[in-house]
């Protein structure tokens, strides 16, 4: 199996890191030869139909920074156009999240499926925003459409509820989207700090980004919400739709508060027929949705099964790539 | 709680077949009033208590009865009853309080309030439970959100 990559930050470089470990026990287990033929970054790519020099590639990217200077098989090729040209069964988009456009990550995921790719991404952007139009991409193409890390990241969600939870109808979903505000309210919780103080140690810690808006306003769980309405419940909306507050008025005071009545808040999302939420919720301290620092965690009510639920790492770049490896190996495994 | 009110046929054993079906469902029977006294019409009626249900069990419960000739002459589910806990954080005392622990009171009624004002200037942060009626629950989520609207205040909800 061919794979583009592009995308060559946090999670590409997580991504090309778990093929190489992986490598062995793909071809034992599944008889799978992955081969990357392409990189991308911003400063162009570095292609081989025989697949390229994954230890190589890492190392040129560390030292300069740019993909592109790859000895001999680097190019100044936009990224459309290695899309488009080279041949390979399926591109793994890793480019940064816009949530206002989707761009520039739409367009590659629509050039992949024109030009006879599957898709598999990890972008919420593109997702939150265009999920209909995507999937009528890939319909039309008749390519696999698979994107499990965008939501929880290595906690499996998206396949567990349409693969694994097959035939149960969900009814409704709740949960922790989102690691950066479940570290600061559990660490505000814990140690009695304000929000701001918190916030700050984050940033320092590269636990927040260093424009943690998205997460605090409550947006990137939003963002999530609506990725899982659109796949999981097949409903049609989009963030507009979300009824969305932050977590940025939560205070120290509020949380000893919400303890003493024996719960604790966390941001919750929550997608159900008549409701589409994020916002801080009182979780009781025994619920199985009170988890720490920065996990994730997400309930699914079923007809059937009833209540499921799953917690795992939403970030990470090993962690995040596990979910992006389980989706080329099902494409793998459904083309073989 | 949900109180149904029922007529059974005046022969022996007619209540435990009509207590069978609803135990074998699962439903959590609170109590059961026989009001032999009041017979009508040779039938015996009995007061039920049984737990909360969502209405589709309900309704199949209900469906079950009749079907075994168990007359119901009255479904009271509207004392259901919920709690809420919420957290309050803004300038809880100032936006008097009073008024917003009235306002609630028009729908459920306020018990249980703690204040915590760490500083006078700054946003204090209280919390309350509240009893409702399950019915009543949508119109007090409105006047909570209007409440948040017109006085800046943040609700934190349980579920
Ligand atoms: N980090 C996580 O834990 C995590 C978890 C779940 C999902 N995700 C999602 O995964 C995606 C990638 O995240 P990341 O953390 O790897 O981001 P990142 O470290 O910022 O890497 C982004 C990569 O995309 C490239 N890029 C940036 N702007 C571009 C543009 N306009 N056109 C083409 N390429 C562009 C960058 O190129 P240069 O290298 O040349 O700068 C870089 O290689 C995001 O959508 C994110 O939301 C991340």
């Amino acid at each position: 199996m061919k794979v583009i990559l592009i995308g060559f930050g946090i999670i590409g470089k997580g991504v090309i890191n778990v093929i190489r470990k992986k490598r062995e026990y793909l071809k034992n287990k599944y008889g799978m030869d992955l081969k990357v033929v392409a990189i991308c970054d911003r400063s162009g790519a570095a292609i081989d139909d025989n697949g390229l020099d994954l230890e190589l590639a890492l190392k040129v990217k560390e030292e300069t920074g740019k993909i592109s200077k790859y000895p001999e098989k680097g190019t100044s090729m936009p990224i459309v156009e290695v899309v488009k040209s080279i041949e390979a069964d399926a591109i793994i988009e890793a480019t940064p999240t816009n949530i206002e456009s989707g761009e520039p990550a739409k367009t590659y995921i629509i050039e992949g499926f024109k030009s006879g790719k599957h898709v598999i991404t990890a972008n919420k952007g593109p997702l939150a925003l265009y999920f209909n139009e995507l999937l009528s991409y890939a319909k039309k193409h008749n390519r696999i459409f698979r994107y499990e890390a965008s939501v929880g990241g290595a906690m499996p969600i998206i396949n567990l509820a349409k693969e694994t939870l097959a035939g149960n109808e969900i009814i409704k979903i709740k949960g922790i989207l989102n690691g950066t505000t479940n570290y600061i309210l559990t660490k505000m919780e814990r140690e009695k700090l304000d929000f701001d103080t918190v916030l700050k140690e984050a940033q320092e810690l590269g636990i927040a980004e260093t424009n943690p808006h998205q997460d605090i306003s409550g947006l990137d769980t939003a963002a999530k919400i609506v990725i899982l309405a659109n796949s999981i419940m097949n409903m049609e909306v989009t963030i507009k739709d979300v009824n969305i507050e932050g977590i940025t008025k939560i205070t120290p005071e509020a949380l000893s508060m919400a303890n003493k009545g024996g719960y604790t808040i966390k941001l919750i999302g929550e997608v159900s027929e008549n409701k589409l939420e994020v916002g801080p919720k009182l979780i009781p301290l025994d619920d199985p949705l009170n988890v720490k620092g920065s996990l994730n965690v997400a309930m699914l009510n079923t007809d059937l099964a009833k209540e499921v639920i799953v917690v795992g790492r939403g970030a990470g770049d090993v962690e995040t790539s596990s979910a992006i490896l389980s989706d080329i190996i099902n494409i793998y495994l459904k083309n073989k | 709680m949900i109180i149904l009110d029922l007529e059974l046929k005046d022969t022996p054993g007619e209540l435990i077949k009509a207590l069978t079906p609803i135990s074998k469902m699962g439903i959590n029977i609170h109590s059961v009033i026989h009001l032999r006294e009041k017979k009508v019409d040779g039938r015996i009626p009995v007061r039920l208590v049984v737990g909360d249900l969502e209405d589709k069990i309900l309704n199949e419960m209900i469906n079950k009865l009749e079907k075994l000739d168990v007359t119901i002459t009255k479904v009271n589910t509207s004392i259901r009853k919920r709690d809420i806990d919420l957290v309050v954080i803004g300038h809880v005392v100032d936006t008097d309080i009073r008024d917003t622990i009235d306002r609630l009171n028009k729908y459920g009624l306020v018990i249980d309030l703690d204040l915590s004002m760490p500083d006078p200037f700054k946003e204090s942060s209280a919390r309350m439970k509240i009893i409702v009626d399950s019915e009543k629950l949508n119109d007090l989520y409105n006047e909570l959100d209007k409440l948040s609207k017109e006085k800046n205040l943040l609700f934190i909800k349980s579920f």
